[in-house]
């Protein structure tokens, strides 16, 4: 169902991403959304600088 | 989805400041004391104090969890220590 | 009144069980992100699958928990100074505090 439409669409990631935040963790939401922006952007920073490979190279349980 | 990756977040917290033992994938076995169950990748986390007053910290992935068995409650005194392992300002070694 | 939220990963009914188990929630989560931060730079021993134990420094995970960002991995043939592990390879992994 997706790509059909060349409306844009009704909710964009982040918005989404934080109402299901507020529906799972209610008022602590905002709490664990900075703690998680925090944990994800350390991690894509590393990766970027580190660029490190998936080891091992073919996964151990498929 | 295994049946421990399908408890909800009060079903785990109720193992929380409990000894237990998981059997884990590949007939692996752990046993420590809960302090926390992650709601999102339902992996446990147990601590087991050492001799040296360090604690070791044990994940085992949700995935992986077979078997999970309450052994016994923890004492005020370790509830609090568990409690404070993780928090920031405090001090992270473990008095005996 | 919740039925517009539905998902299934939100088992309760009443809005006094809803804040219940969105409280149980945020301590759990919470608690698990923080020792996420307390294992990074520090040696980190993991059992995986097919019996491969190897050690690692811990970076960083990320927030999904699918992945392992570490350094220094030392595997049976040698070392590999940059590595991601995937969660689904992994049994366990235990650090000392």
């Amino acid at each position: 169902s997706t790509g059909r439409s060349a409306q844009p669409p009704a909710e964009k990631p982040g918005e989404r991403r934080g109402a299901e935040m507020k529906k799972l963790y209610g008022l602590g939401a905002s709490k664990i959304q900075a703690m998680e922006t925090t944990m994800q952007l350390n991690f894509d920073r590393n990766c970027d600088k580190k660029q490190p490979k998936y080891w091992p190279i073919i996964p151990l349980k498929l | 989805m295994t049946e421990w990756q399908r408890k909800t977040p009060l079903e785990w917290l109720t193992y929380v400041n409990k000894e237990i033992e998981v059997l884990a994938a590949e007939k692996q076995n752990y046993k420590g004391w809960v302090l926390t169950v992650d709601p999102v990748s339902a992996n446990i986390l147990l601590a087991n104090p050492l001799e040296n007053g360090k604690v070791s910290v044990s994940g085992i992935l949700g995935h992986a969890v077979q078997e999970v068995k309450i052994l016994s409650e923890a004492s005020d005194a370790m509830k609090e220590k568990l409690a404070h392992l993780f928090m920031p300002g405090e001090s992270q070694t473990y008095s005996q | 009144r919740f039925q517009a939220l539905g998902p299934a990963s939100l088992s309760s009914e009443s809005t006094a069980d809803l804040e219940q188990e969105q409280q149980s929630r945020v301590t759990l989560r919470e608690r698990y992100l923080r020792s996420l931060s307390a294992m990074a730079g520090r040696p980190v021993r993991f059992t995986m699958y097919e019996r491969v134990k190897v050690t690692a420094l811990f970076g960083a995970s990320d927030i999904d928990i699918l992945n392992f960002q570490v350094s220094e991995l030392q595997t049976p043939l040698g070392i590999q100074r940059e590595a991601l592990l995937r969660c689904s390879d992994i049994i366990a992994y235990s650090f000392e505090l």
